[in-house]
């Protein structure tokens, strides 16, 4: 099983204070940065900081009542509660639709990322690929497309951000990604 | 309707996950964020308690009334 739900389900059988607080610590060292990405990308920045600490607040706040299985429900909750938050509090700066993200910068984190796990010629050549996929997408795709891929949420998530049906973001994205194809060719 | 490539969803799979390693990298979890968390979990700790020690004090249901006593034998 994935570590972040063991970690997630034990705290919820957890009614110590100081076990609580060192799951939680092990918890949203895992899940932060990836929180910082979606926040960040939402939200103009000089609120971006206090909105990310709002964000945590709510997530740590509610996590013993979380009643998923597996990490991908988790992932899913977390993002949900993140939109309402920044919805709620930032409406104002609240982009709706993630702001792209500059190629170069893109690339520096998948270059960063080989210092770990080395990249072989052959996946260099996908992750490029990948990248101009979502780096030539139509601006109204981009959103749909990295938070289907970056963030993992599934048609149904986006549905019901976007208030739009199942099947309709199901076509979006198949469209987008074969419009993006069609540029990368 | 156009389906999506294994191809296509393997390689944004893997740009997904490298990414998303390559930035906690750069950026590493701040203390600040982990003092937020930690403060709204005592918080929420501390509210627990707080229900529970109220629901221990509370009556567990109305005092029961005195039964009348008897009258004694003879009155």
């Amino acid at each position: 099983m994935d570590d972040l739900i063991k970690l997630v389900r034990t705290y919820r059988l957890t009614s110590g204070l100081s076990q609580r607080l060192s799951l939680a610590e092990r918890i949203f060292r895992i899940i932060e940065p990836d929180l910082r990405i979606f926040v960040f990308g939402a939200i103009a920045h000089p609120a971006a900081q206090d909105a990310l600490q709002e964000v945590l607040k709510a997530i740590a706040v509610s996590l013993a009542k979380f009643q998923g299985e597996t990490a991908k429900e988790f992932w899913g909750w977390c993002y949900r509660i993140a939109r309402n938050k920044l919805n709620d509090q930032f409406r104002k700066e609240y982009a709706d639709r993630m702001q792209p993200v500059p190629p170069e910068q893109l690339w520096q984190m998948i270059e960063l990322s080989a210092h770990d796990a080395p990249i072989s010629p052959a996946v260099r050549h996908d992750l490029e690929h990948a990248m101009n996929l979502l780096t030539r997408s139509k601006p109204e795709c981009y959103d749909f497309l990295w938070k289907h891929f970056m963030f993992g949420l599934d048609y149904a998530d986006i549905a019901e951000e976007r208030g739009v049906s199942y099947d309709n973001v199901r076509m979006k994205i198949g469209r987008c990604l074969e419009e993006a194809r069609s540029l990368v060719s | 309707m156009a389906e999506i490539s294994q191809k296509d969803q393997l390689a944004l799979h893997e740009f997904s996950v490298r990414y998303r390693a390559g930035f906690a990298q750069a950026n590493p979890t701040p203390d600040a964020s982990i003092d937020t968390v930690k403060n709204a979990v005592r918080e929420e700790y501390e509210r627990e308690q707080l229900a529970k020690r109220s629901q221990s004090i509370e009556p567990s249901g109305p005092t029961p009334q005195r039964e009348p006593e008897e009258p004694e034998p003879g009155a």
